[in-house]
């Protein structure tokens, strides 16, 4: 397994400047960009109502080096920020278009991620798709998400085949 | 909690798959591979296994309820498109009666429910009852295959079958029904 050490870290979202003395506010976490070994193990790791559907990336029926293999291949960048994953990957068609994921139901992480998106990578147009009923749906509505469409039946796991929903938001700078 | 549970098999694992590639029973009834070959040899062909050829073959753990190992499933010749495959497994000596149904019903369910496969094709040599008897092999088989297997000196009968949900259904209905009589053979005080 080849593991991916050289994609630069997100700058964007704010660095770890407040207070670590317990006597202020509490420090703002710092994300870290995982390689994909790292990333890998980190999803397998996550409670797996939050993770099926990451990014299209299954932890119950890949193993990490599988899981890994696909994050380089489809050249998805995840960064852990506090308890969150978070992960993104640019439509090759149109860069400016980013499919994004998020392990959490709390919008912040993601708006994070969506601000270094547009700065950095001038991103204005964000994609999500979830399985329905997904608990992480809070937070993509919670970023300005609206739901675009359903895919019928596009997931199958469980013993069934799930619909997934895909989502939609504008960042026009 | 469920008697057994599903993991995918990690290089932790290999150590203790490996000692039992090098039991007497396992050899004689899946095969002698291990008779041959060295630790390194064994361990680089599990590594392999778990990081080159996922999408070919799968290794799974089966854990007890407390976490433990007690034996491993795998499935090859995985024809994803056509959803069959063929599933193998192999339980530790010591956990041989106490999990080896429970170990075939979750691997059957996890590749069912979450590989989505329809179609699962069983092999067993002929002289192996450790999970299926004698009677039940020479009822299921669809296939016997005489010089099948050479293992630990000797030619070996297989017998295939597959198994289709429709199949497992009518195992399943079989097997509650045999639990519902049991249990009401032991609420009548044994009186039938």
């Amino acid at each position: 397994m080849t593991e991916t050490t050289a994609v630069p870290a997100p700058r964007a979202v704010p660095a770890d400047t407040g207070p670590t003395d317990g006597g202020g506010p509490s420090p703002t976490p710092t994300p870290a960009l995982l390689t994909p070994g790292e990333a890998a193990r980190a999803l397998t790791d996550a409670p797996v109502r939050l993770t099926r559907g990451f990014l299209g990336l299954d932890p119950v029926t890949r193993n990490t080096a599988l899981l890994a293999r696909q994050i380089t291949d489809r050249e998805i960048r995840v960064t852990r920020y506090d308890r969150a994953l978070l992960g993104y990957t640019v439509n090759p068609l149109q860069p400016r278009q980013v499919m994004v994921a998020t392990t959490s139901t709390d919008p912040a992480p993601l708006e994070a991620l969506l601000d270094f998106l547009a700065v950095y990578q001038r991103a204005t147009s964000f994609v999500a798709e979830v399985p329905d009923g997904s608990p992480v749906l809070t937070a993509l509505e919670g970023c300005g998400f609206i739901p675009g469409g359903i895919l019928r039946g596009h997931l199958f796991h469980t013993g069934r085949y799930r619909d997934v929903l895909v989502l939609h938001t504008d960042r026009e700078g | 909690m469920p008697l057994v549970t599903l993991r995918h098999f990690t290089e932790e694992d290999i150590p203790v798959r490996t000692a039992l590639l090098r039991e007497t029973r396992f050899q004689a009834n899946l095969n002698d591979l291990g008779v041959v070959t060295s630790d390194e040899a064994l361990a680089a062909r599990q590594r392999k296994s778990i990081t080159e050829e996922h999408d070919i073959k799968r290794l799974f753990t089966i854990c007890g309820p407390g976490g433990d190992i007690v034996g491993f499933a795998w499935i090859t010749s995985i024809d994803w498109r056509s959803q069959c495959c063929e599933l193998s497994f192999a339980v530790l000596p010591r956990y041989r009666g106490a999990f080896g149904a429970a170990a075939v019903g979750a691997a059957h369910a996890h590749i069912r429910a979450e590989l989505n496969m329809r179609v699962v094709v069983n092999q067993v040599l002929e002289h192996n009852t450790m999970l299926v008897s004698t009677e039940e092999l020479a009822e299921r088989r669809a296939v016997r295959c005489p010089w099948d297997s050479y293992t630990l000196g000797e030619w070996r009968t297989a017998c295939y079958w597959t198994d289709s949900e429709e199949d497992v259904r009518r195992s399943r209905e079989k097997s509650d029904r045999r639990r519902r009589e049991i249990a009401a053979r032991i609420r009548s005080g044994g009186r039938t």
